[in-house]
């Protein structure tokens, strides 16, 4: 059996990354939870779960300016 | 603390100025042109008065302030940058230059570009710019 033309190699190489890529963008959409996050001067930032008050209030006022914004903006 | 204050709180008051309502409004469309996933914004003096907002200024000043006053109780100190993703959406909120910037986008958008979009608008308003300081000329 003769060995794949060079070229075939290089084409499934860059294949091979974009599937693993496209593979990567699918399980970060599907496993991507809701989080508050806040950062301050500095680039000090801190994560506020759903469940904690302050995480709670944040994602209660998120919903609001979510609702404000409507579901497009423009097409 | 009043609603009315909390924009008050930003670190960084560098606004050399007044801003134009006009000017606001053009940064305002120059970042939703720049952001494909933008939904709707705002954005805000020092004072907490809607300078642009894409429809409601009203219900944008009142749950802006809401949203900042709850993420400074959060923490010690005034926070600069909110980012909060649900399932309907993710909000970006960002201040800067006595200047603030509220943001809604569809899910996943990419949240350093557009917190560097914000910033280069925020600035650009507050040193007498249009918000357009960042655009590349064709």
């Amino acid at each position: 059996m003769t060995p794949p033309k060079p070229h075939r190699v290089l084409l499934d190489r860059v294949s091979g990354y974009a599937d693993e890529a496209a593979a990567y963008m699918r399980r970060r959409r599907v496993a991507r939870r809701p989080f508050a996050r806040l950062y301050y001067s500095g680039g000090r930032g801190s994560d506020h779960a759903a469940d904690s008050v302050a995480g709670g209030e944040l994602f209660v006022a998120a919903g609001r300016l979510i609702e404000v914004a409507g579901k497009r903006g423009r097409q | 603390m009043t609603r009315g204050g909390i924009l008050a709180e930003m670190p960084d008051a560098e606004t050399s100025g007044a801003v134009a309502a006009g000017a606001a409004e053009g940064a305002l469309a120059y970042l939703t042109e720049m952001s494909p996933d933008l939904r709707g914004g705002a954005i805000l003096d020092s004072s907490g008065a809607v300078l642009a907002a894409s429809e409601h200024p009203e219900r944008w000043r009142e749950d802006a302030a809401a949203l900042l006053e709850l993420a400074d109780r959060a923490g010690e100190e005034p926070v600069e940058q909110v980012h909060i993703a649900t399932e309907q959406g993710e909000v970006f909120a960002l201040r800067h230059a006595g200047l603030a910037a509220v943001a809604v986008t569809d899910r996943f958008a990419l949240a350093s570009l557009l917190f560097f979009d914000m910033r280069s608008v925020l600035r650009d308003l507050a040193q007498g710019g249009d918000g357009r300081a960042g655009e590349v000329a064709p």
